[in-house]
């Protein structure tokens, strides 16, 4: 019922937050670097107090958590699939080894990562944590692996967090740390990479899935196209929230490039190997990669 | 409408790579500020590498002698993806490893060779004792190197070595054949490291008349070419006096 009341309060949020800030879309600012004193973020295109941001982002999650799944097949024509796929392939798990997967929200890699343990290693001695901000997401999760398995053999937990301020997790817990299609609706990605870094193991590896910058111009008109009009109409036609979808390919737009996002996982203290990067198609997704050591 | 919101794109495209030159500009007193700490940590990955490459004799060419090094290491496992591709990286790592080592060894015994083709014996010779203590696995790394994916960085790698070793062995031309001497080179090398895989010879003697008599053949080879590019040279000179003293062409 609460869930039911939050989206169909959130578009109208949304839009109110539209109309407030109207006036201060900037289409080709960067993203805040050190933004300790700033008193705003980005919201889409939109400028808004940063002590907001996180209730705004919850907002759009709560309301599209139950479609959520369908969404991500109809946007990426089911590419998205693979994208996880290969995320998981390339981080290449060690039998035992423990995954903290923050914005893990409705359980993609989560399942990859067990299926690969089950699969490749023969290993059940790993495990996940799932951690997302949003209960609603959070609860589809659970509701996927209700009866797997996994769960039964205490190889899932689950908890609602924030990405930023891992408080109840421990120094060096974790021997991999992932984050798809999350961080970008964070406030401060650079504290985000910060606390992974400080939950990891020494050796262990941060990985980011995150839709990046297209750098092919003509290939870029092609996918701008297909974000600003065939992405909100889907969402309005399947999921009935067009705002949403609208943020979602606004956010893109605003998180930072392949490079700069490289350096702000340097920063953190990670070493990275080669570029720290790999694009996928083009560069319409990025796997960012750091080694804590 | 479309060619509208195309030309916008675009446009920002271009303001977006702009400022994206200016960040890599503005930035460049800070990397050079963070290359120590870069470095300290690069050596991290080169010494689970390193500490990898003893454990090749046992789990082979794979990530997890990569992964097992990193956990003797004091590691989380996971740290394996320092061998971004698995197996053809740890082998990638190998033949740097190796060459770097040849190099150094040669360096001050290159003198007593006055022959290049002697010193070149010399130098592959070096270079195939390196790959020795893997001889059990190297057929492996063979292998995977032939895979069509990992062709590119083996020629890479096989081109590198073949130009390294003629630039010890004193070789700095420019000349025609660069290419066909290198590749000579490079299919001398890579013969005599499968022959030394097989080979059960004592201290593989039987590897090291092998790879005499190759140099043989390439020598005769060179011989034959350089004659073959000689007879070319003589012949066009002639052709074009012949035409000239006709008046086909101007002086």
């Amino acid at each position: 019922m609460l869930s039911i009341t939050r989206a169909a309060r959130t578009p109208a949020l949304a839009r109110a937050v539209r109309g407030l800030s109207a006036t201060a879309i900037h289409r080709d600012q960067q993203p805040p670097r050190d933004n300790a004193h700033e008193s705003t973020t980005h919201f889409g295109f939109k400028t808004v107090p940063s002590d907001m941001k996180e209730s705004l982002v919850r907002g759009v999650f709560s309301s599209v958590a139950s479609s959520y799944d369908v969404m991500n097949d109809a946007m990426s024509m089911g590419v998205h699939r693979l994208w996880k796929d290969h995320f998981i392939r390339k981080m290449a798990p060690q039998p035992g080894a423990k995954l903290l997967d923050v914005a893990g929200g409705t359980g993609d890699i989560t399942q990859r990562f067990l299926e690969y343990q089950d699969r490749v290693n023969g290993d059940s001695t790993s495990s996940v944590h799932m951690l997302d901000i949003n209960p609603e997401m959070l609860a589809e999760g659970e509701r996927r692996f209700a009866d797997s398995a996994w769960v039964r053999d205490g190889r899932i937990a689950f908890t609602v967090g924030n990405a930023e301020h891992l408080e109840s997790i421990a120094d060096e817990t974790f021997d991999a740390y992932s984050i798809a299609f999350g961080i970008r609706n964070c406030t401060r990605p650079d504290q985000v990479v910060r606390e992974a870094y400080r939950v990891l193991k020494p050796g262990g590896r941060f990985m980011c899935l995150e839709f990046s910058r297209v750098e092919n111009p003509v290939l870029a008109a092609i996918y701008d196209f297909h974000s600003f009009n065939v992405i909100p109409r889907l969402g309005e036609a399947i999921a009935g929230d067009r705002a949403s979808y609208e943020y979602l390919v606004e956010s893109i737009r605003k998180f930072p490039p392949q490079n700069e996002f490289a350096q702000i996982i340097r920063d953190a203290g990670f070493t990275t190997i080669g570029k720290g990067y790999e694009n996928l198609i083009f560069g319409t997704v990025a796997i960012h990669t750091g080694y804590k050591f | 409408m479309s060619l509208r919101l195309l030309s916008r794109a675009v446009s920002t495209r271009t303001l977006s790579s702009y400022s994206q030159i200016r960040h890599l500009q503005s930035s460049v007193p800070d990397s050079s500020g963070f290359s120590g700490r870069d470095n300290a940590k690069n050596n991290t990955n080169l010494e689970i590498l390193d500490l990898a490459l003893t454990k090749v004799h046992d789990l082979g060419w794979t990530s997890t002698a990569v992964a097992r090094a990193a956990t003797e290491l004091g590691y989380s496992s996971m740290a394996h993806g320092v061998a971004p591709h698995g197996g053809v990286s740890l082998i990638s790592h190998f033949m740097d490893r190796a060459l770097d080592e040849t190099c150094i060894e040669v360096d001050d015994q290159l003198h007593e060779f006055p022959d290049t083709t002697e010193r070149l014996r010399f130098i592959c010779t070096t270079r195939l004792k390196q790959t020795l203590p893997y001889e059990q696995r190297w057929p492996e790394a063979a292998a995977i190197l032939a895979q069509p994916q990992n062709v590119p960085l083996a020629m890479q790698k096989l081109g590198n070595l073949s130009s390294q070793m003629w630039y010890l062995a004193g070789d700095k031309s420019t000349r025609i054949d660069w290419y066909a001497r290198r590749s000579a080179l490079a299919a001398v090398y890579l013969s005599s490291e499968l022959f030394m895989c097989e080979d059960r010879s004592p201290n593989h003697q039987d590897t090291w008349r092998f790879l005499k008599q190759r140099f043989e053949n390439m020598d005769k080879a060179a011989y034959i070419g350089s004659k073959t590019v000689a007879f070319g040279e003589q012949f066009s000179r002639n052709l074009y006096n012949i035409l000239a003293s006709r008046g086909y062409v101007s002086h």
